[in-house]
């Protein structure tokens, strides 16, 4: 074939395609960083009491950029790489992948729901120091929740420059916040206890783990991206690694550097004194108010971003099932002038009102039981759903014949698979340490109950599929280009690109 | 070989306004027609939608020109032999220029960045369109419009009534029918409908002819993809 001659169709292909830097700004975005920061952590210190939250960090983000390995190597060759369900039904079978896809839509609506409580107690807050106004947390998140419905259905996203903008902000708030806490340490010495390795194995170190890996949901959207990246091949895997090591840090820089402001032995009591106003109030002595209040005002847009982005996520996941009927068809269909997954996300919208008024009747407190316990559950079944993910890639790769290097292929999932495990083990173990609950209370079973629930429901479901339609059975984990599978063989395995 | 570069003759003014077209018609025109306000050029449908329905109309045209075939998702060049219209043409030397690329999805993505000003222009030279100016000041922008209600309606009446009223197809329609079904534009076009017309249109586009369902599957596709991975820009 010439190669010779101009390939016009790659070069306009090409244009207007992601580099590495865009797609990490749209999944750290959807992180929220300051969220993770001033809300994530703080609130983690103070409900599980538990000093290794920094370390935890670290740690998670280790495991995670192990686990990124065979997950990046395997989206090159899956179509619909976007979804967790599309790998576990690749390795695992589809009923496994129908389950998968029932625990991913809790846990990603728990994030979305969680999030609402943070948003609304943080600027019901903020308005309330700053202006004197006395408005209650519920009706900041209704208002949220009422623009993001909107949003949701103009499938408006936060423009990429926006975010770009907003996360370099966060970036160097977050920054000049440690530095000014390192700075001024309770002791007058810079003290790492909370960086000791030795927490990982202490009590409640299974909390403090899903506590930041609650933090790190989103970073797997970078595989989303593939199509549209300049080179696939590079841009996904780097700006994967990229997102999970500067989050990792980021967050462990914090977390730690709050604990030396306070004094390790009293971070606990303090975050429990100011909960999510502790990184504030701790550099507020020594920062002008300006650079304060910027830093707040940033962590309610960060709130709000990635309340919008896992709307996005929900409904779209909504739309993939039922492009693929698993899920009913009305769910395949778009806006027709907006393109937006229309009935994914008015389902998603009225879930998350449900809930919001449920709390509010129940007059629950909206840091704690709502943005803690719901996102940290959703925390959860992400861990659980990356678990099976790079169980699924070892099992995905060892069916194949492909090119991949051991390493990609079976060593590191392997060891992915075995850490996420352990980690899911000891958070199910110390669960009430996670809500901060009596060791007897029903409420640590319930909530993981409740996944074990939906995956059997989903592989229920999977089997009187595969018994009553196998059509849609077959077309099981291809998304949108499920449209293809009854006229050919179903493509699960694609050329790398 | 006829003369290959050589530009067809421009056929503009070929008609007056409000008469039946003197071209015979084309089924992006006709698609183009369906997705936008008759009155008003107003998009009925989302960009992703829109841009890819008309690339995979224009590759429709080829294929009924037997120029073109569609198997397992790939686009088969079957003659070589330049199609009279000058966009058919274009596309095909297009396709016959880089044979290294055969993904029907490719060639949706590579034509959908170009197929709405193409077959835009292509209308406006045989007066099915015209160029107006709409918005305030700041906001003032230039959108096609059709120069003639009739004309512009006419196919989606004509759709809408047949599959309302349960008739089968013929080969154009079955085109549009299938394009109007895989961009979900068949929500509008039957919109108060009993659920049965619906299950009839799908019914027609299901039985038709292999290559066509091929391109379809990709076309919606597509356009799921694009809803999957969107972002705001």
């Amino acid at each position: 074939m010439p190669r010779s001659k101009p390939d016009t169709v790659t070069a306009v292909l090409a244009r207007g395609r992601l580099g590495i830097p865009s797609v990490v700004f749209f999944v750290i975005a959807a992180a929220a960083p300051l969220t993770v920061i001033a809300g994530g952590a703080t609130t983690g210190y103070a409900v599980t009491g538990v000093t290794g939250i920094p370390v935890s960090y670290l740690v998670v983000a280790a495991v995670l950029a192990m686990f990124a390995v065979g997950y990046v190597a395997m989206s090159r060759r899956i179509v619909n790489a976007g979804a967790f369900y599309t790998y576990v039904t690749h390795g695992l079978g589809r009923p496994a992948g129908v389950a998968a896809a029932m625990v991913a839509l809790l846990a990603y609506n728990a994030m979305q729901i969680g999030l609402y409580g943070g948003f609304g107690a943080v600027l019901a807050q903020f308005l309330q120091s700053r202006y004197g106004w006395d408005i209650t947390w519920w009706l900041c998140a209704l208002i949220a929740w009422a623009v993001v419905a909107v949003l949701g259905l103009l499938r408006i996203d936060l423009n990429g420059k926006v975010l770009a903008v907003m996360l370099v902000a966060e970036c160097a708030v977050a920054l000049v916040f440690d530095a000014v806490m390192l700075g001024h340490p309770a002791s007058g010495t810079v003290a790492f206890d909370t960086l000791a390795p030795a927490h990982i194995f202490a009590a409640g170190i299974g909390a403090a783990l899903v506590t930041a890996i609650t933090g790190f949901v989103g970073f797997e959207g970078t595989v989303v991206f593939s199509e549209e990246t300049k080179d696939p091949r590079r841009t996904v895997p780097r700006a994967t690694y990229i997102a999970v090591v500067l989050t990792g840090l980021l967050y462990g820089l914090s977390a730690w550097a709050m604990s030396v402001a306070t004094g390790p032995d009293k971070i606990v009591d303090a975050a429990r004194a100011d909960g999510t106003d502790l990184i504030f109030n701790l550099v507020s002595p020594h920062l002008g108010t300006s650079v304060v209040t910027i830093g707040r005002i940033l962590f309610i847009t960060s709130l709000f971003a990635a309340l919008l982005s896992f709307h996005h996520t929900v409904a779209r996941y909504l739309f993939a099932l039922g492009r693929e009927r698993v899920l009913p068809a009305a769910l395949g269909r778009t806006s027709r002038r907006t393109g937006a997954p229309k009935i994914g996300s008015i389902i998603q919208s009225l879930i998350a009102v449900v809930v919001l008024v449920g709390y509010a009747a129940a007059n629950a407190d909206p840091i704690v039981h709502l943005f803690f316990w719901v996102t940290v559950t959703g925390g959860l079944g992400v861990l659980a759903l990356m678990t099976v993910t790079s169980a699924a890639v070892v099992s995905f790769f060892a069916r194949i014949r492909h090119g991949e290097g051991p390493w990609r292929a079976v060593g590191a999932p392997l060891i992915a698979t075995i850490a996420l495990t352990a980690i899911l083990v000891v958070t199910l173990q110390e669960f009430d340490t996670l809500l901060g609950v009596h060791p007897h209370s029903p409420l640590r079973w319930l909530l993981p109950a409740a996944y074990a629930i939906v995956a059997l429901i989903g592989a229920t479901w999977a089997l009187i599929l595969r018994a009553a339609k196998p059509d849609v059975y077959s077309a099981i984990g291809l998304g949108p280009e499920s449209a293809t599978a009854s006229l050919r063989n179903p493509t699960i395995v694609r050329q790398p690109a | 070989m006829p003369a290959h570069n050589e530009p067809a003759p421009p056929r503009r003014p070929v008609r007056a306004i409000g008469t039946a077209a003197a071209v015979s018609p084309r089924i992006a025109d006709e698609f183009f027609y369906m997705a936008h306000d008759d009155q008003t050029g107003r998009p009925r449908l989302f960009d992703t939608a829109l841009a890819s329905g008309l690339a995979a109309a224009l590759l429709v045209e080829l294929y009924y020109e037997r120029r073109i075939t569609f198997e397992h998702g790939k686009v088969e060049v079957l003659q070589r032999l330049p199609p009279k219209d000058w966009l058919q043409h274009l596309v095909l030397d297009q396709l016959i220029a880089q044979p290294q690329h055969t993904d029907t999805r490719t060639w949706l993505a590579f034509l959908a960045t170009t197929a709405y000003e193409q077959v835009a222009t292509r209308m406006w030279q045989v007066g099915l369109l015209q160029q107006q100016q709409i918005g305030l000041l700041w906001r003032q922008r230039t959108v096609w419009v059709p120069t003639d209600i009739n004309t512009a309606a006419w196919s989606w009446a004509r759709l809408s009534q047949q599959v309302r009223n349960y008739r089968q197809l013929d080969h154009f329609d079955i085109a549009l029918a299938g394009l109007t079904l895989h961009t979900q534009l068949d929500t509008a076009l039957l919109d108060g409908a009993p659920y049965s017309a619906q299950a009839h249109l799908r019914q027609l586009v299901n039985q038709s002819w292999l290559p066509l369902r091929d391109l379809l599957a990709d076309l919606s596709s597509v356009i799921g993809a694009g809803v999957l991975s969107h972002r705001t820009s």
